[in-house]
């Protein structure tokens, strides 16, 4: 039966979610962004508390065992309630929840490609006693959209790889205490050449070089990760060595780090919506106050809001779409790079479009300008706009052979 | 729980429909349009089919499908033709009154004629309730006794050309709102100079010359008309956004296998990225409407009277998404797309007179914002 009405378990979620965003992110939110960084307390306060994120089941991960449990009986909806609670962590604010403590974009491929004594080694490190990241690096210096192009390399030795290569552009990067990095064994392999390691914080020969200053999301780390003859032993082959055993129509690296964001990009652009539901709400409250109820600048203000309410519904809604068809069962690959492409585009406009309802006022102290810097990323990583443009058209096109 | 899993019946329903537009709407859209009417073989087998009573009331023999469903199939219809599907036998429009308001006596003479026949004969739905007047020669109402005189034309709607019957939205010389149901003809019939499209579905003005309109044939007046209206409007801009999608959808698929297949430069134009990007934003539009619609059916049946912005949303952006999808649909067919041995400068067409008809985009759009500004009674999450 077709609904967009939540259960009472997403209902709850979103509230408990929507609870924290609002007493625990906002009144930190441009303090954060303006020391770019989410204050350690905090940070371990809220690990105490139990929340992560964890991009591959949101909420109610490691640490509700007995929701999970109740909820294996039922209808899976894991993937239904991340894109609710990223909603509303990124309404919170977008930098802080991207800081929270847990594998973060590194979660998805431990989980779906890593060995059971992989999962259990690298995603139980997440408990309350200390906050611990994990973080995902596949992008390079000159390779980011084209990800096949990759030239970290993954040497084969003595029990395990020595890896040698950049990373860039890589959230919780420097903190995280361990990273899924993604090398080539052979260049001239192509993607099958390509391998996923998780490299461990501390590992000889792994350093972060550089944390980038961006345009937003300042609160949150981004790094520069160097790895010089980095030993990375057997075992931290995700997957293991069986996985890539036989090449032809085996997972390959590239394959697992090109399946994650079937599940992240909904997540991304959940956050989207979040940011973009935000500045919505935070402008429509100026505009009912300040705007005089009449007259030219009323009824810009009308039509504005209301194109931004349509536009924010319909990305949820894609964006929920890719969500159920994930719990279900079944590939959202186009769809989850429809809603992140709707999503992403769509919520930079509703930015901008704020910014000209509160005109220039808004520039000085008010939340809008800061989230606008913020969403812009969310159009450009886990696959830029034109990159989920080329992978819904791939899709389209399957069916008469065409490889666009 | 959110899902997007339509049910069994609705899927089986809107299989058929999808056969049907396909093997039968679709390669009869052109002699459709020559002929100026849905042809009778068509309209036969629509009406065989059940589709001129999706929405009548039970108590009038119809299969009162909830909207959800009523969406998928007339989403389903117009990926056959969009003209043809407004052509379709039956109330049209009016159904949606008939449906909130089934037991009012004005209609039981149509009722009647219906229930004794094979097909429903065709209703003109003019509601110009909302619409301030433009020509000098737009409708006017006037009270008298108990009843009303009315003079002018009315604006050009569907169904207009062989209404047996008319029902009639406005608002009357003292500020008043009225519905009326007209089942004595009387009127005249103005057939005019149409071209643009929907060319199959009997566009046309009724033109009335101090026309008496009794009391036996108002349905309601005044706040009582209003809530009814807003009602029967709210189930009207859904099903109407429906069939948008329905068209939206045609237009995409035609233009993929199209480009799949078409070369230039000594490659598939769908590998120029010009050509399969545009495609992947037609698909994204297709897609966020239908959800906007599918959204606006369940709400407007949950919550009749607090609905008005998920319908005036919903028709806002697939108005606004089928003219971008089906200007796209021609583009990208190039020459092709701008002749007649292609459907694709048909469908142009014929959205572009469907957004005409159906309301004025920045209208639907004000009339949201402003009840955003007015009170926050109405959430659409």
């Amino acid at each position: 039966m077709i609904s967009y009405e939540m259960s009472p378990q997403q209902k709850q979620i979103k509230e408990l979610v929507h609870w924290f965003a609002e007493n625990e992110m906002r009144p930190i939110s441009l303090e954060a962004d303006r020391q770019e960084k989410v204050p350690d307390e905090w940070l371990e306060k809220v690990n105490r508390m139990g929340i992560q994120l964890n991009t591959s089941s949101f909420v109610g991960s490691a640490r509700s065992g007995d929701t999970e449990k109740s909820a294996k009986k039922k209808e899976r909806e894991g993937n239904r309630l991340a894109v609710i609670a990223s909603e509303e962590m990124a309404w919170g604010d977008p930098a802080i929840a991207l800081s929270l403590p847990g594998p973060g974009l590194g979660g998805p491929p431990v989980q779906s490609s890593g060995t059971p004594e992989q999962k259990q080694r690298f995603l139980s490190i997440f408990t309350k006693d200390k906050p611990r990241w994990g973080a995902y690096a596949l992008t390079e210096p000159e390779a980011g959209s084209d990800a096949s192009g990759i030239r970290t390399t993954a040497k084969k030795v003595d029990g395990g790889y020595v890896l040698n290569g950049q990373k860039i552009f890589i959230t919780n990067g420097g903190r995280a205490s361990w990273v899924v990095v993604f090398a080539t064994v052979d260049r001239n392999l192509g993607r099958a050449g390509h391998r996923a390691f998780v490299v461990e914080k501390g590992t000889p020969g792994f350093r972060t070089t550089h944390l980038a200053h961006k345009m937003g999301l300042r609160a949150n780390e981004t790094a520069e990760l160097l790895f010089e003859d980095c030993f990375v032993p057997a075992e931290n082959l995700l997957g293991g060595e069986e996985l890539y055993a036989t090449a032809g129509n085996r997972p390959s690296g590239f394959q697992v780090a090109m399946k994650t964001f079937d599940s992240t990009r909904p997540i991304v652009a959940a956050m989207a919506v979040g940011i973009a539901r935000a500045a919505y709400e935070y402008t429509k409250a100026i505009v009912k106050q300040e705007y005089p109820k009449h007259g030219q600048l009323y009824h810009q203000a009308v039509m504005m809001l209301a194109d931004m309410e349509q536009e924010i519904d319909a990305a949820r809604y894609l964006t929920w779409e890719a969500a159920w068809l994930a719990d279900v069962g079944t590939a959202n690959a186009k769809e989850a790079a429809m809603c992140k492409a709707v999503a992403g585009k769509m919520a930079l406009k509703v930015c901008a479009e704020c910014l000209e309802l509160l005109g220039p006022e808004g520039l000085d102290g008010h939340l809008v300008e800061k989230l606008y810097r913020d969403v812009k990323v969310f159009d450009i990583f886990e696959g830029t706009n034109q990159i989920q443009h080329l992978v819904t058209a791939r899709r389209l096109y399957a069916p008469y052979g065409v490889h666009v | 729980m959110i899902s997007f899993q339509p049910t069994d019946e609705e899927q089986s329903f809107a299989e058929m429909a999808l056969d049907f537009a396909i093997k039968h709407i679709r390669p009869n859209a052109r002699l459709c349009e020559k002929e100026r009417t849905v042809i009778s073989d068509i309209a036969q087998k629509a009406v065989e089919l059940g589709f001129s009573t999706l929405e009548l009331p039970e108590s009038w023999a119809g299969l009162e499908l909830p909207l959800i469903s009523q969406v998928q199939i007339w989403q389903a219809l117009s990926y056959g033709d969009l003209a043809v599907v407004q052509g379709i036998p039956g109330a049209g429009d009016a159904a949606s009154l008939i449906r909130l308001d089934p037991d009012a006596p004005p209609l039981q003479a149509y009722k009647d004629l219906g229930m004794g026949s094979d097909s429903w004969p065709k209703v003109a739905f003019i509601d110009v309730l909302n619409r301030e007047r433009l020509y000098k020669s737009d409708l006017t109402l006037t009270p008298s006794g108990s009843g009303y005189v009315l003079n002018g034309t009315s604006p050009p709607v569907i169904q207009a050309r062989t209404a047996e019957s008319a029902a009639i939205a406005a608002v009357d010389d003292q500020g008043e709102a009225a519905v009326l149901w007209l089942n004595h003809g009387g009127w005249q019939v103005k057939e005019g100079d149409f071209r643009l499209g929907l060319l199959a579905a009997g566009l046309g003005r009724l033109s009335f010359n101090e026309y008496h309109v009794g009391a036996e044939e108002v349905i309601a007046r005044g706040q009582a008309a209003l809530e009814l209206m807003k009602k029967v409007e709210n189930r009207i801009r859904v099903l109407q956004a429906a069939k948008e999608v329905g068209l939206m959808e045609a237009a995409l698929n035609y233009v993929v296998e199209y480009t799949a297949g078409r070369k230039a430069f000594g490659q598939e134009i769908a590998k120029f990225q010009g050509v399969s990007f545009t495609v992947a934003d037609m698909a994204f539009e297709t897609a966020a409407c239908r959800h906007l619609v599918w959204r606006a059916a369940l709400k407007v049946e949950e919550e009749p009277s607090d609905s008005l912005g998920t319908s005036l949303s919903a028709l806002y952006r697939a108005h606004k998404a089928m003219r971008f999808v089906t200007d796209s649909a021609v583009q990208l067919l190039g020459g092709h797309g701008y002749v007649q041995e292609y459907p694709a400068e048909k469908w142009m067409r014929d959205a572009q007179a469907q957004t005409v008809l159906y309301g004025r985009e920045k209208d639907l759009l004000m009339r949201r914002g402003e009840k955003i500004l007015e009170t926050a009674k109405e959430e659409i999450r």
